[in-house]
C-alpha cells in the first residue's frame, strides 16, 4: 500500500474538520438548543472522508485571575494565547473514534485593581482526546469521549517576597464533547464548531495554606501538595467556538475562546478565567489510496 | 439503535451544559475600598494567616479579637489615607512582631522595639580599627587576617546567596587562623538558604538544626506536624578550628536562624547580646486600597522546640563600653579575642 498526502480544497472537508470551537455557557446551551433546527436547516453537506486536520490560531483576549496563596486580590489584564490542534482517525470502532491533539500557550500581565502589584504568568497545556462520531444528519456530526490533560506553569507576583510565585501543575480526566455543523452561507462552504472540555477527575499540585517553597524545594518536605482534584474542588471548564471560513484555496479560523480553570485545594483558591479571540488556519490532509 | 445512542449522548451533553450554566465560581471573600473595608480586610489577614497568636497570647495576652473590637471604633468613612493608616499600624503593633509591616506609598508601619529599645552594640567606626580599607569582600561579606592571628568575617546581611566557590575561598584564605570571629551583629537576615550554606560550613556531619512548620488551615492553632531542618556538611573547605559569632539585638530573622543553627549544631560560642528574634518567615498579602501587608507565616524552632521568635541569648552576654569605645576598641572583638586565645587548638 502506499501513501501519499495531498492537500485538498476547503470546500471538499466541510463535514469532517476537527477544528476547536469557543464559547461560553449560554451561546453553548443557545447552540445545542437550536441543534434541531439546524439539522433541518441543513439541506445536504459533504461527507467525503478527512483523515487529518491541523490548524494553529493566535488568540488575543482577557485574563481574570485569583491565587489566594500570593494575594486576596483579582487581577485583570491582557493574555496571548497560541493553540496549535491536531486531529487524525484511528482503527477503533470501525475508525468512528478519532484522535485529537490539542496544545495551548498563553503568557499573561495581569494587575492588581489599583494597580500596585502585577502578575506574571504562563501556563501550558497539552490535551489528548479520542472522540467517538455519531453523525444524526449529513451535515451534523456530534463527537464525544475522554481527554486526558496536562498543565503546567506558573505566577510571579512582582512584590511578594517570601510568596512571590506560584506552581501550577495539573493532570486533569476530562469529558470532551464537539458538535460540528457544515453548511452554505454566501455560497460558501462554512463549518461552525463548539467544544466543551471539562474535568471529570485529576490531581494537582499546590502547596498547603501557609506553606513555603523553602519547605518544599530547599528542604524536601513535600507532604499533602498532590491533591485530589474534582469537579467539586476544581471546577474546570474549556470551551472553544469556531468558524472554518474558505479563503481562496485555504482556510481561515476565527473563534472565541472561554476557559475557566479552578482549584480549591488546601484552602487555597485559584481561578484563571479567560476569553479570548482567536484567529488562525486550518490545513486538512488526506491518505489517498491508489 | 445509533439514534438512541445519539440522543442519549445530547441529552447528557445538555444536562452538562445545564450543569455548567449552575457552576459556582471560586472567589476569595472580598471587601470594599473603603476604610473600613481596607480595616477589615487587614485585620482577617492577620486572623487567618498570622502564626503567632498562641505565643503572644501565652507572652503577653493579645487577643486579636479584642484588637478588633478596640481599632475598629477608630474607622470612619470620611477618614483619608493616613489616618486609616494611622489606626492599621497601630493595630498590627499590638503583635510587636518586626516581620509585620504595613505598606503604603508615603510610610511603613513596623514595630522595631525589638532593637530600637536596645543598646545597638555595634559601631562602623569601632569595626573599622579593626577592618581598616584593605580587607576582602566577596558577596556581601567582609573579612581579613587580623594582627593576633585571629580571623574575622562581617556578614552585614544574608540578600545575596552565597556559592559554594565564595565560602570555599573565604575559609580557604583564613585556614591559617588559630580562630575565627564571625558577626553578624545588624545582621537583619535575608535569605535561610545563604544562612543555612554558612551553617554547614561548620559542620562535620548531618545535623538537625531546627523543626519548621507551617499554617494547614485558617485556624490559630492549625499548624502542620514540625519537620527537621537537616544541615548537611558544605562539600567545601569546612572550619574545624575555635569560632565565636558576635550578635546584637540587631541580629533577626535569618541571621536569628543562623545563630540558632550554629548554637545548635557547632561548638561556636556565641557571645554579644540575644539576638532580635523573628523566627516566622513572612509572607505578603495586600489590602483593596493597594497596601502591602507583611505578616509572620512560618515558624521555627530550635532543636528543643521552642520558638527563638523573642530573640536567642549568648554564651557570653557582652555589650560594648564607653571606656572602650574611648579607646577605639570594640568590646564584644575584644572579649571574642580572649575566648579564641583561650581555646584549644
Amino acid at each position: 500500500m502506499r501513501y501519499a498526502m495531498s492537500r485538498q480544497d476547503s470546500s471538499d472537508y466541510s463535514d469532517t474538520l476537527f477544528s476547536r470551537c469557543i464559547m461560553n455557557k449560554v451561546p453553548a446551551i443557545l447552540f445545542l438548543l437550536l441543534v434541531p433546527i439546524l439539522i433541518k436547516a441543513q439541506g445536504k453537506g459533504g461527507d467525503s472522508l478527512i483523515l487529518r486536520t491541523h490548524s494553529t490560531m493566535l488568540g488575543l483576549g482577557r485574563i481574570n485571575q485569583l491565587d489566594s496563596y500570593l494575594s486576596p486580590l483579582e487581577y485583570t489584564g491582557p493574555q496571548v494565547r497560541i493553540v496549535q490542534e491536531n486531529t487524525r482517525p484511528t482503527r477503533l470502532l470501525r475508525g468512528r473514534v478519532s484522535m485529537q491533539n490539542l496544545i495551548q500557550a498563553n503568557f499573561s500581565y495581569t494587575k492588581s485593581p489599583t494597580e500596585d502589584s502585577k502578575y506574571l504568568s504562563g501556563m501550558l497545556d497539552w490535551n489528548l482526546a479520542l472522540h467517538y462520531m455519531w453523525q444524526p444528519a449529513p451535515a451534523l456530526r456530534f463527537l464525544a469521549g475522554p481527554q486526558l490533560g496536562m498543565h503546567g506553569g506558573g505566577i510571579y507576583n512582582t512584590r511578594n517576597g517570601n510568596n512571590p510565585a506560584q506552581a501550577r501543575l495539573a493532570i486533569d480526566l476530562n469529558a470532551s464533547g464537539l458538535a460540528i455543523y457544515s453548511f452554505r452561507l454566501f455560497n460558501r462552504s462554512l463549518q461552525a464548531r463548539y467544544q466543551l472540555d471539562f474535568l471529570l477527575a485529576g490531581m494537582a499540585f499546590s502547596p498547603e495554606y501557609g506553606q513555603s517553597y523553602y519547605e518544599i524545594f530547599s528542604l524536601g518536605q513535600e507532604k499533602h501538595n498532590l491533591c485530589f482534584t474534582s469537579p467539586f474542588s476544581a471546577v474546570t471548564v474549556n470551551q472553544l467556538l469556531t468558524l472554518d471560513i474558505p479563503v481562496g484555496a485555504s482556510q481561515m479560523r476565527i473563534g472565541i475562546e472561554h476557559v475557566m480553570r479552578q482549584t480549591h485545594v488546601n484552602h487555597l483558591k485559584t481561578h484563571d478565567w479567560t476569553w479570548l479571540f482567536l484567529i488562525g488556519y486550518v490545513r486538512h490532509f488526506s491518505l489517498v489510496k491508489p | 439503535m445509533h439514534h438512541r445512542t445519539f440522543h442519549s449522548v445530547l441529552r447528557l451533553f445538555l444536562a452538562c451544559m445545564f450543569m455548567l450554566t449552575a457552576y459556582s465560581c471560586i472567589t476569595e471573600d472580598t471587601f470594599d475600598n473603603t476604610p473600613q473595608g481596607n480595616f477589615d480586610a487587614l485585620w482577617n489577614t492577620i486572623n487567618e494567616h498570622y502564626c503567632f497568636f498562641g505565643q503572644k497570647n501565652t507572652q503577653y495576652g493579645l487577643d486579636w479579637d479584642a484588637q478588633r473590637a478596640r481599632y475598629s471604633s477608630y474607622i470612619t468613612p470620611q477618614m483619608n489615607s493616613s489616618q486609616l493608616f494611622e489606626v492599621c499600624g497601630n493595630m498590627l503593633r499590638e503583635l510587636r512582631d518586626g516581620h509585620v509591616n504595613l505598606t503604603a506609598a508615603f510610610n511603613t508601619a513596623r514595630y522595631w522595639d525589638w532593637y530600637e529599645a536596645y543598646p545597638a552594640n555595634f559601631s562602623d567606626s569601632l569595626q573599622r580599627n579593626y577592618l581598616g580599607t584593605d580587607y576582602f569582600y566577596t558577596q556581601g561579606i567582609k573579612y581579613k587576617i587580623l594582627p593576633n592571628n585571629i580571623g574575622y568575617i562581617y556578614c552585614p546581611d544574608f540578600d545575596v546567596s552565597f556559592g559554594s566557590g565564595n565560602l570555599s575561598a573565604i575559609f580557604s584564605r583564613l585556614a591559617v587562623c588559630s580562630g575565627l570571629i564571625v558577626d553578624v551583629r545588624n545582621n537583619p537576615g535575608g535569605q535561610l538558604t545563604s544562612a543555612q550554606a554558612l551553617a554547614e560550613c561548620f559542620i562535620n556531619r548531618k545535623t538537625t538544626g531546627g523543626y519548621i512548620c507551617h499554617k494547614t488551615g485558617k485556624g490559630h492553632d492549625s499548624f502542620s506536624s514540625p519537620e527537621a531542618i537537616t544541615l548537611t556538611p558544605a562539600e567545601g573547605i569546612r572550619w574545624q578550628k575555635p569560632v565565636v559569632v558576635l550578635t546584637n539585638r540587631h541580629c533577626y530573622s535569618a541571621a536569628n536562624t543562623f545563630v540558632m543553627y550554629m548554637k545548635a549544631c557547632t561548638e561556636a560560642t556565641i557571645l554579644g547580646a540575644r539576638t532580635g528574634g523573628g523566627c516566622g518567615m513572612p509572607f505578603n498579602s495586600e489590602l483593596p486600597n493597594g497596601w502591602l501587608v507583611r505578616f509572620s507565616a512560618v515558624p521555627m524552632y530550635d532543636v528543643n522546640m521552642q520558638l527563638t521568635e523573642e530573640g536567642i541569648d549568648p554564651d557570653i552576654f557582652v555589650d560594648l563600653t564607653t571606656p572602650d569605645w574611648l579607646q577605639g576598641k570594640d568590646t564584644m572583638i575584644e572579649a571574642a579575642f580572649r575566648v579564641l586565645h583561650a581555646s584549644p587548638l
